[in-house]
Parts: structure tokens; sequence; C-alpha cells
């Protein structure tokens, strides 16, 4: 029986592998894995909490459930923008914890070949691509591939750094 | 369906019994959790057979047997108990228990102890 | 598990029952080594305890634990009926807590799945060893019991109810049975066919002979079978039905006689020494009991899974959520609809009628948790060779079950802390001129919708001087120590870091201070505080909710954010005049109201919200209250009041840090959050 379980799981992380929500954040194009992800939903109203680091824009009411949300701008040193319709929250599920990713855009739902994914060149490590573990090839376009674990737990890190 | 009246202090032993009784086609007419509530059960739900614990507070397994089989000569009970016992279970049957089981129990045992009791001919 | 039947269900009521019992089983033992003596109810008690838990976990198979309450049984089964002498009462309640230590270190291992591993050997050994010192030392009267056994048993060579024998019967039989393996108990299933043939016939005869004391009767049986010679009017088909209904019956061999030949055997013993009431028991005197009520009051009550519970308060919660959804609905903003305000009235009625109930089956008295101190102060006591006397008061007081569950650690914690810290040496008390045993309080009591626990003692109470210089040492010193009052320096000892005593001892040193008593009595909203007296002793109040899901709340706005605060903590709330508010040359804004001042807190300014109302006048004062300390929020204006349910914010946002100032949030009826303010936050943030 477990067995028969796992195999489905094992199943469906072989249809999921590969596969990318791509978005887009100024004129860079980003992927994130597909298992990660959720939802998608539109912007929508955010109640903000105090004495949070700006990235962090608040929380909000998915149908009862509340969850933070997170600007990935801010989170990745970009200039803030304001919100319009074509801003989306990408709802991700990691480790358990749920958080709502506001992107400029998604733009689509796409299959990479493994051989079409490529480590980041290492140039110095700043901290715009720290969160980039892959480079995926598509035809001509480059797609960043996110390190979600990465987007929450390199905080506590990066919390000493602005103290010091 | 034969109905059983568990009497037992312990609330788990009474989930055992149930247990191995509905999983074997009898009815648990109910249960009852000393000697007192033992002897009320046995007249209001009127039982097949009783299967009966000897250590109870309030009243112990040896009174309400006597109880009950004096309200009813045909009484039928089954007493469950440890080892150890062997005194009680002994006035048990005295005193009109028709059989006993050891603790820990066992599903044949208890299964085949009430059937043979329940298809024992009364003319006897 | 080998048995079919065993099946979850099954497990938790082990569990459940089992950790019942061991809980009662405890108490009746503190009970008694208070009064220093056992009780015969105490005794009766905690072997039948012992008894059902043997059986029950003799089912479950779990053999360690089935193996060490039989042990225990065993004991009190002498102690019961031999009633020995000169028991070393203490030593004994050490030997059975130490055994339901065991267990429950075993329980708690099977709630959580574990193997349960533990070896009770050693100790089944150690009180295999006490039973045997208290036959020792009482004489047991083993060897004259056994004398009178052999005595008794020449004796009794054959069962008949009657000595003379004088009906003359028409046939004879010899039957041997064969039991089923591992029936157990062979000779009392033996003896159930002779009680039986006791109706058909009064000559009968038997090997083994002595089938009740003679302990290797059952050996026989299962060996050879029991023989059963008899003389009966029945025909030969009749006494094979008989038999035939034996339970456990494996195999019967049974044979008419043409002669009595074999009889013989018997009847060469002297008939007039069979004694007929070898096969009676001492009748017990005990009465049936009238007290029926009790039992049939037992019967209305049934327990319940508390996930069900939880999970009934969630929807609850959901419920009023949804109700103020429909009710202030926007869409009907503006209408004129009286049946629906009647109706919505009903409703609202009723849902608060069902969250009450829903609550009251939450609460759980505080006496489970208070009795489980008396453990401790014993404990802790005979470790240190002190003296103290536990009293409780208002155990009956009752709180949310989820409460009872945060709070028992650190009470446990300031019990330790208490008997380690508090009280002074039997010696020294004395020399002080107190009673030599010292008295620790724990009392509930209920205050509006708080609940209040009080840990007092009456030992040396807390040393100023020596708190101030230990918070010194530690740099924990925020401000001048002439400053500071009584109740500013005892609260040095909540904060972290803090520890009053050089070297760690056994209880209240296990790396747990009162910082993290403190945490975690807040983490449910609940505050400590502290009050001591030089030699008079120190009182340490917990105040808790009653609750934590759903409280009335006031809902404010500030610019486009809507916060709520407990009703509970509003004192009033008006529309500021130019003229009372003033400004300290620090900048520092307050408020003058009925001759006092107050300071204000403006939302706008400390959560960073824009709004056009910064102006005093346009907007509201919300005076709130918290511990004796008053403070003024400033706020947009006043929205209006619900019952709302506090949801905890994002483990996420969480993690950052404790937010000062909110203690969670909740969805309003339009579907927005709000967030809900922490008042006591407040107060100490500004």
């Amino acid at each position: 029986m477990e067995e028969i379980l796992s195999n489905e799981v094992d199943l469906e992380e072989d249809t999921q592998r590969g596969r990318f929500l791509t978005f887009s954040l100024e004129r860079e194009s980003y992927g994130i894995e597909i298992r990660y992800v959720t939802e998608i939903i539109g912007i929508q109203s955010i109640t903000q909490v105090p004495e949070l680091p700006d990235y962090v824009k608040g929380i909000i009411n998915l149908r009862g459930k509340i969850i933070p949300v997170m600007d990935v701008r801010l989170r990745f040193k970009k200039e803030p923008r304001d919100y319009n319709d074509r801003t989306c929250i990408i709802v991700v599920d990691i480790k358990n914890i749920s958080i709502g990713l506001i992107v400029d855009s998604v733009t689509e739902v796409i299959t990479i070949p493994e051989e079409e994914i490529v480590d980041p060149p290492q140039i110095n490590k700043g901290s715009q691509n720290r969160y980039i573990n892959k480079i995926g090839k598509v035809g001509n376009d480059v797609k960043l591939l996110l390190d979600c674990e990465k987007l929450f737990t390199e905080d506590e890190l990066e919390d000493l750094h602005d103290a010091l | 369906m034969k109905k059983v009246l568990i009497v037992d202090d312990a609330q788990f032993m009474r989930l055992a019994i149930r247990n191995i009784l509905e999983k074997n086609q009898f009815e648990v007419a109910g249960e009852a959790a000393n000697g007192i509530e033992a002897i009320q059960k046995y007249k209001e739900l009127k039982p097949d057979i009783v299967t009966m614990d000897l250590t109870m507070p309030e009243m112990t397994g040896i009174e309400a047997l006597k109880a009950i089989m004096e309200y009813d000569r045909g009484a039928k009970v089954v007493v469950v108990s440890a080892l150890g016992q062997e005194v009680q279970i002994k006035e048990a049957v005295i005193n009109g228990a028709r059989s006993f089981i050891v603790k820990p129990i066992k599903e044949e045992h208890l299964v085949n102890t009430l059937n043979k009791i329940l298809d024992i001919n009364k003319s006897i | 598990m080998s048995e079919e039947y065993i099946n979850e269900p099954m497990l938790e009521m082990f569990l459940f029952e089992s950790t019942q019992l061991i809980e009662q089983l405890e108490q009746s033992i503190l009970d008694s080594d208070k009064e220093k003596c056992y009780t015969k109810t105490a005794i009766n008690e905690i072997f039948r305890i012992m008894h059902t838990i043997k059986g029950s976990s003799a089912m479950m198979m779990f053999s360690e634990i089935s193996g060490l309450a039989h042990s225990i049984e065993d004991l009190f089964y002498y102690i019961r009926e031999e009633n020995p002498q000169n028991i070393d009462c203490s030593a004994l309640s050490d030997l059975i807590l130490e055994g339901i230590d065991f267990i429950k270190i075993e329980l708690e291992k099977i709630k959580n799945k574990d193997s349960a591993d533990g070896k009770a050997t050693t100790l089944i050994g150690t009180i295999k060893e006490f039973l045997y010192g208290l036959q020792q030392a009482n004489n047991y009267k083993n060897i004259d019991k056994t004398k009178q056994k052999v005595e008794e048993s020449k004796k009794q060579y054959y069962i008949s109810q009657d000595k003379v024998i004088t009906t003359v019967y028409k046939n004879a039989f010899k039957a041997t049975i064969y039991f089923e393996d591992g029936c157990e108990m062979e000779n009392i299933r033996a003896y159930t066919i002779i009680h039986n043939l006791n109706d058909i016939t009064k000559e009968i005869y038997h090997i083994p002979e002595d089938i009740i004391e003679d302990e290797e009767s059952v050996d026989i049986i299962k060996r050879d079978g029991f023989i059963v010679y008899l003389k009966s009017d029945l025909s030969y088909e009749k006494m094979f039905e008989f038999f035939k209904q034996t339970i456990f019956l494996k195999e019967l061999e049974l044979t008419q006689l043409e002669n009595e030949d074999e009889f013989k055997q018997f009847l060469s013993e002297e008939p007039s020494e069979i004694q007929k009431k070898d096969y009676q028991i001492p009748k017990e005197q005990g009465k049936i009991k009238t007290n029926v009520t009790q039992s049939i009051s037992q019967q209305s009550i049934i327990s319940v899974n508390v996930s069900k519970l939880d999970k009934l308060m969630d929807l609850v919660g959901e419920m009023v959520i949804a109700e103020a959804m429909v009710i202030q609905n926007p869409d009907l903003r503006g209408l004129e609809l009286d049946n629906f305000q009647k109706a919505a009235v009903q409703l609202s009625k009723i849902t608060s009628e069902i969250q009450d109930m829903v609550m009251s089956v939450r609460m759980v008295p505080l006496s489970a948790t208070f009795h489980k101190m008396n453990r401790i102060v014993r404990d802790m006591c005979k470790k240190l060779g002190k003296e103290v006397e536990l009293k409780i008061i208002g155990e009956e007081t009752e709180v949310d079950k989820n409460i009872i569950e945060h709070i028992s650690d650190p009470l446990m914690h300031l019990v330790r802390n208490a008997i380690d810290h508090g009280f002074e040496s039997v010696k020294n008390r004395e020399l002080k001129g107190k009673s030599k045993s010292g008295t620790l309080t724990l009392e509930a009591k209920n205050s509006g919708s708080d609940v209040l626990i009080i840990v007092k003692d009456d030992g040396k109470g807390l040393n100023k001087e020596q708190i101030l210089k230990k918070a010194r040492e530690n740099d924990l010193l925020y401000k001048n120590a002439e400053d500071m009052s009584d109740r500013e320096i005892y609260n040095l000892i909540l904060l972290p870091g803090f520890s009053t005593k050089e070297k760690v001892s056994e209880f209240s040193g296990r790396g747990v201070g009162m910082d993290v008593v403190s945490k975690n009595i807040e983490t449910i909203g609940g505050t400590l505080s502290i009050e001591s007296a030089l030699d008079k002793g120190t009182m340490i109040t917990l105040k808790i909710p009653l609750t934590l899901a759903i409280i009335d709340g006031m809902n404010i706005k500030v610019g486009n954010s809507t916060y709520t605060i407990p009703t509970i903590s509003i004192r009033e709330s008006f529309r500021p005049k130019e003229k009372d508010i003033i400004i300290d040359p620090d900048n520092n804004e307050m408020i003058m109201v009925r001759g006092q001042c107050y300071p204000i807190l403006r939302i706008h300014e400390i959560y960073k919200v824009d709004t056009k109302v910064t102006n005093f006048t346009e907007g509201i004062i919300i005076m709130v209250e918290q511990d004796d300390k008053l403070l003024c929020i400033f706020a947009d204006e006043l929205i209006g009041q619900q019952q709302v349910v506090v949801k905890a914010l994002p483990e996420y946002i969480r993690n950052f840090k404790k937010i000062k100032g909110i203690a969670g949030c909740t969805l309003l009826g339009d579907g927005r959050i709000s967030l809900i303010l922490d008042i006591g936050g407040l107060i100490d943030k500004r």
C-alpha cells in the first residue's frame, strides 16, 4: 500500500519535474518550480503589520486563512513600483508555510529540460543573485530560477547584516 | 442476535469486550461499570448473557452475581477474571456463574464460551 | 498487536483510562503518605487500580507495565488480606510512586507512538523483596498455613454435599475430561464440573482429588485429564450430553461402568472425615449498598476527544465571522429592513448562546493541575529535608482546556521554585520563631473575564538587595536602583539571564528561569505579578484569561486600517478638547481628564499609517487600562463593537520578532483583516 502511494507521489513529482511558472520583474524573467505553487491571485487589499522589513507588505485573507505577502521586487532590492491590474500574488507553500509573492506579472508555465539548466555564472555573489540557484535556457531567453527556500531562510542572516 | 451485558469497571475492558462481541455477531445490550449498575441493567435490558468482572468498586462482581441470580435463577453469567483469583472464581461458580474466562481475554475463548453457554440445553 | 480486535480507539481508551487511573492512584498514595498510613479504602483502591491496569496492559501486550502492575497488585493483596503491622509507609509510597513514574513514562511513549521499551525487572524485583520483607517481619503464617493445608488435604478425599449417601443410583460412570490448551485455571474448570454435577448426583469421586488447594492439580489435569467417577440415575446419553457442555472441552471419554470395583479406591477411606465446609468460602458480610443515584449520574457523562472540541470551537469562530459578514454586509448599508433586523437579532442571540455553550464545554476545573503539585511538594521536601504543607483553595475554578495545558508547566516551576528557594530549612524556621512546617498555598479564583492563580509561600521572602546586586552583576539594571519601586525590583527576576541561586539545584535549576515562566504566561495573554515581604513570604499571582479564542472587541479606524481593542480593557472613549491637551518639553503628548493627566499614544504614528486625522479634535481618544496603568489611544474613529475570533499572526511574521502591542488578528465582516491591539504591550512600548 505504502509503495503504491509513494509511487504515485513519485509520479506526480515526475510530471512536475522541470516545470516552472515564469514571472517577470522589470525586464528579467524568473522561474519558480511549479511544485511550490498553490495558486495565483490578483492583487488585493493588504493589511499592513508594523515593525516588519519593508519587503513584507503585510497579511491577506485568503478564504479565511491569513497569509503573509512579500514583495519580491523589494526582496531583490529593486525599485518599488505601484501595483496595477497585472500585478499578481503567487501563493507558494514551502516547508508547510504559505506565503504570497507579489510580482509584476505572471507569464506562463514552461518545461525546461534538465540539460538546459545550468549553474549561474560565478561572478561576485551579490545580494541580487543569491536567491537564484540555476539558470534555465529557453530558446534565446534566459530564465532565472528561484531558490524558494532561500527566500525565507536567509532572513536571520540578513537581519544580522542589517544590524551590524 | 444474542444480547450481552458487559460488566467491568474499566472502560477499556468494556471496549475490548465490545469489539470482540460485535465482531462475532453478538449484540451488546449495555454496559455497566459496577455491581449496582449491573443489577439495574440486568433487570432493565434482560440480556441473554452477562460478562462479569469480579474486581469492581461500589459492589463486587460476586455480590452483583448473587443479586442477579436471586432475581433470575436462569441468568447466564460468565465471570471475567485474572490469574490469582481462583478463590473468587470458585465462589462465583458456587453462586451460579456458568463459566469463567481469564484475562487477558482471547477472542476465541470469549466467543466460544459465550456460544457454548447460550447453546446449552436448559433441560439438564 | 496480534489480536485483530485491537484497534486505534482501544489504544486511545487504554491510554486515557490508564492515565486517569494512574493519576488517581498517585493521589491516593500521596494522601496516604501524608496521613502516614494506608487506610483499608486506600489499599482496596490501589489494589483495584493495579488489577485493572494489569488486565488492560496485558491485553494491549505491554508486558512490562502488566508485570509491574501485577507485582504491586500482589503486594497490596498481601497487605489487604494479612493486614501486616509496622509497614514502612514512606518506603512503600516511594516504591509505588516509582512504579507510577515508570508506567507514566511508558504511557507517554505509547502516546507518542514510540515503543514502550522500558524494563521494569529491577523495580519488580524490589517490590517482591519488599513483599518478602513484610512477610518475614510479620512472620507470615505461610508455614502454619501449609501445615494446616496438609492436615486438611488428608481429609479431602471426595466431594459430597452430604456425609451419608442414602440414595442408591442406577448407573455408574467414569469420565475423563481434557481441557483445551491455554484455557487457564483447569482446576477451577474441573471444580465447575463437580459443582454442576452436584445437581445431578451426590456420589462423585475424582482424580486429582484435591483440585483447589493443591497447586499441582492444574498440571495433573493438563497431563492426565480430569477423571470423574460418579453414580447417577441418568442414562449414558444424558450424562454424555452433560459433559459435552463443558466449556473449553477438548476431549471427553465417558464409559458406563459395569460394576463398582473402581469406586472402592475411594471408599476405603473413612467417609466420616469428609467435611462439607471444605468448599465453602466465608461469606462476605458486605451488603448491597443503596447509593444508586451516583451510578445513574455517571451515565449522563460522555468523554469527547479534545480535537473534536477544538474543531467545534473553530467552527463556532467561523460562524461568528460569517454572521458578521451577513449582518454587516456592505450591500445592506442605507437600507431599512425591519424583518431582516429582527431575524438578525435572533441569529446573533443564538450564535452567542452556542458560543457560550461551546466555551463552557471546554471548561475544566483546575483541580487535576493543582493536585499534581502534591507530588512535587512531597518529593522535593523529602530530598531537601524541608517541611511544607500544600494548601489548595478554589480548585473547582474552571478555565479553558487549552489554557490548562499552558499553565501546568509554569505552575510546576513556581512550586518548585518556592520550595527550593522560598522556604527556609526547618532549623532556620524555628530560629525565626516560625512554625516548623511551611505552608504553600495554591489558590484559584475568578475575576471578571480572568482567572487569578496565586502561589503563596510563608517563607523567607525576596531579598531586594540580593536581587539588585545580582541584576547589577548581570547588567540587567535599566535604571537607578534608588528610583525603582519594590515591584520593579521584584520584576527583575523575570528578566532573561537572571537567576538568584549560584549553583544549579536539581529541581529549579534545569536551565529554566522565571523568565520562561513569565514568557509562557504571556503567550496565553496572561500576566505575572510578584509581591513579597522579607521573612513573611512571597506571593506570585498569575492572571489568566478564561479563554483564548473569542473576545469582545471594539473596532477602531486609523487611515485605511482597522484595529481591534479588547472591550474589557476600555475605560471610556471621548472626543478630546483642545484645551485638555498638554505637551511637555520633550514633546510628549498628554491629556487632562477630570484633573488627572494621561499619556497619549497616536496609533498612526507608532504604526506609521497614513491618515488625514492627525489633529486631536478631529479624532477620538480611547482610554484603556491594563494592570492599573492607563493610556489614551488616539484613533480616527470608532467603528463599532463586535465579538471577534482571535487568530494568531502567520508563523512567518511571528518569526521576525514579537511585535509589541499586537496580540493577533481577526477577520472583519467584510473580509478585511483587523489587528488586535495588546494593551499591555502598548503601555510597555511607550
